[in-house]
């Protein structure tokens, strides 16, 4: 067993490796880091994951639920540290398998890599508790500023895989439920593996939903209100062609920026650095959907906000069919917006030990139909400005792992005569 | 689901009902309802379903302390919109590259700074008072009955800082407290606590409700706290190391007699 493996076993029991350890790892992570792209090339299959927030035996879980490392290729969207209590063995538990199967995982950066943000929330206070000196907390930094800014995503499948997983509940008579010959688009499964929903995919003269579809996780028997993201139907699609017809996914921890109108123009930011308080770098891991046109300003006074039509535009212009992003709790572990050009994935079940909010991972298909080839015409010929037809996306939901609750403040508040 | 949760526990004590309620965060669907009726968007952790809530059975007199009520007292307008600490910074840097995105998004008090003192559906109505409540009382050690604490509502400010608004409620066999807390650290900019403390003496049916607002510059406040600036930050996490250090800057005292 080599001293990687031995760190890997010991971290995954969830007890911190020693700091000359830290050390060696985070030199050879910085090495293998600085030779990735600020957005990184990723082809599906692949597991998109959201925030993560030091919840470690939640991480344990959503191995459990979505495969262990190398069998499953991973892409975390950041947000690895603070908040929950063990930041550190998360974190260096996914830098430890990101250098022994640096193909099979993906870690970009999320606003939390940041010596500014982890002292104030966290993890500077966990690493002087466990080493009692800032030297790891100093190493892993080092690493933050090499992490990628993005991903892109190329080869999913447009249409999922039909599993043997059966329902968790007996559909109900209302419910959409695709048949055989139906391209399930959206499938979500619980933490067993078991169906809780199918959407298929729009049929030529499908309604076309004015509002975001609510992908309600939590009620497992809803109706579905969409068919699928407008533009989707034969008309727009019209090329005759069995090529993939989708288009790329780009992961990023945020959002978008005013400053980037192209994934090129993330490929040049020099990224290297502690995150900014301002300029693209900082907009993409800090910017937020929003029910808005266009551009707006939070009204916190700093940080962007974007609307559908940005997004449109942008998917649009860089051939993309799905923005992946992190950022943002939600209740329900993802959540859909802008007719699904966008997507959140939250990893951090009862979020802090207290939201009680599930969990989930979104898993994109590999594309068996083209031999993973995907067309990226631009979208000039053919494409009707609508957009490229969404990968189909299956979320695995969970709930938080048992184990969490130990060691943890107690649950059962303590009755004390506060005045 | 976590056994943190409960879906409501309640003792009844001389005449008077407590009733603690501690539910998940509110799903998409519910924030959807909420954001419309409020006319904001609420706190990205929106326990919208807690509350505790305090009956007198006889009289029918009530007061509730939940999110949305709380929520409902936030400046909607903008008009006493904080700024993050390095607003002037981003925006001067902003300027010359997209001058063209001027509009800010809904303005509103974002910080969720809230003079909530509970909501009383049924009368009597507090009155003004001078009558304080009794610390004496409280700091006997009587046995406690009933004792919960619940989030109604948190928002991490875009990691500048936390807003946090909480209840914690004793019963002991003669008495009960009620501390619900507002506390605001907006980091570089402005501590805010706002208390709201009620009492029952169960036997009188006396209520004393004391509003307590104290407020101060994050700079002062670093100063005030003396020591170096790592101790300065990890005290300022905790609403409780801070009071003495903040002035106060509204007070005020009211009862009432249930019968």
């Amino acid at each position: 067993m080599s001293d990687l493996d031995t760190a890997i076993a010991q971290l995954r029991a969830c007890r911190p490796i020693p700091e000359v350890q830290v050390r060696e790892l985070c030199y050879k992570a910085t090495e293998l880091l600085i030779e990735e792209g600020n957005v990184v090339g990723v082809d599906a299959p692949v597991t998109i994951c959201g925030d993560i927030h030091g919840q470690f035996h939640d991480l344990m879980e959503l191995f459990r639920v979505g495969g262990d490392v190398p069998e499953t290729n991973y892409l975390f969207m950041g947000d690895f540290v603070d908040r929950g209590f063990y930041s550190l063995e998360s974190f260096l538990l996914l830098l430890c398998l990101k250098v022994r199967y640096p193909d099979r995982i993906t870690l970009i950066r999320g606003n939390h890599e940041s010596r500014q943000i982890t002292t104030v929330y966290g993890f500077y206070d966990e690493c002087m508790r466990k080493y009692g000196s800032a030297n790891v907390w100093r190493h892993c930094c080092e690493v933050f500023d090499y992490l990628a800014l993005g991903a892109l995503v190329t080869g999913a499948a447009t249409s999922l895989e039909p599993t043997s997983a059966e329902y968790a509940n007996e559909p109900s008579s209302q419910a959409t439920i695709p048949g055989d010959d139906n391209e399930i688009e959206i499938e979500i499964l619980n933490s067993e593996g078991q169906i809780i929903n199918r959407f298929p995919r729009a049929t030529p003269n499908g309604d076309v939903p004015s509002h975001p579809p609510k992908l309600d996780s939590s009620s497992p028997l809803a109706t579905p209100t969409r068919t699928g993201a407008p533009g989707t139907g034969a008309s727009g699609l019209s090329s005759g062609s069995t090529a993939n017809e989708g288009g790329a996914v780009l992961c990023v921890h945020g959002g978008l920026s005013p400053l980037i109108d192209t994934i090129d123009k993330i490929r040049l930011l020099d990224r290297k650095q502690e995150v900014p308080h301002e300029g693209a770098m900082c907009d993409l891991l800090w910017s937020d959907p929003d029910e808005i046109d266009g551009w707006g300003l939070s009204p916190r006074g700093a940080g962007f906000l974007f609307g559908a039509d940005i997004v449109k535009a942008f998917n649009h212009k860089n051939d993309l069919s799905l923005i992946a992003r992190a950022h943002q709790l939600v209740m329900e572990g993802f959540k859909e917006m802008f007719e699904s050009r966008i997507v959140t994935v939250w990893s951090a079940p009862n979020y802090c030990y207290r939201c009680g909010n599930v969990a989930a991972i979104l898993e994109l298909g590999e594309d068996g139909s083209n031999g993973g080839y995907v067309a990226r015409s631009n979208g000039e010929s053919g494409q009707s400005g609508q957009g490229r037809v969404g990968p189909g996306r299956r979320y695995r939901v969970f709930e938080a792992a048992p184990q969490d609750s130990r060691g943890m403040p107690a649950k059962k508040p303590v009755a004390d005569y506060f005045l | 689901m976590p056994s943190s949760v409960d879906a409501g526990k309640s003792v009844t004590q001389s005449g008077f009902k407590i009733t603690t309620r501690k539910l998940p965060i509110l799903k998409a669907g519910p924030i959807e309802e909420m954001t419309n009726k409020l006319g904001i968007a609420p706190p990205e952790m929106i326990f919208g379903d807690n509350s505790v809530r305090i009956e007198h059975e006889k009289s029918g007199w009530s007061i509730d302390f939940n999110a949305f009520d709380a929520l409902n007292r936030v400046d909607k307008t903008g008009d006493s919109m904080l700024k993050v600490s390095y607003s002037k910074e981003w925006q001067k840097n902003r300027v010359h590259v997209h001058e063209e995105i001027k509009e800010v998004i809904k303005p509103f008090d974002w910080s969720y700074s809230t003079d909530f003192k509970g909501t009383t559906p049924n009368p009597p109505q507090f009155q003004s008072s001078n009558t304080p409540i009794p610390i004496a009382l409280l700091t006997r050690p009587d046995p406690i009955i009933f004792f919960d604490e619940l989030v109604l509502y948190e928002d991490e400010l875009a990691d500048n800082g936390i807003a946090m608004l909480s209840c914690k409620i004793r019963v002991m066999p003669a008495r009960l407290l009620l501390l619900t807390r507002f506390f605001l650290r907006l980091d570089d900019v402005i501590l805010r606590i706002r208390d709201t403390r009620v009492f029952v003496e169960f036997k009188t049916g006396q209520v004393i409700r004391e509003y307590t607002a104290r407020e101060e510059k994050y700079e002062t406040l670093k100063q005030k706290l003396g020591s170096n600036k790592e101790d300065a930050a990890t005290l300022m996490r905790d609403p409780n190391n801070l009071t003495e250090y903040m002035p106060v800057v509204e007070r005020t005292l009211e009862s009432l007699s249930l019968t």
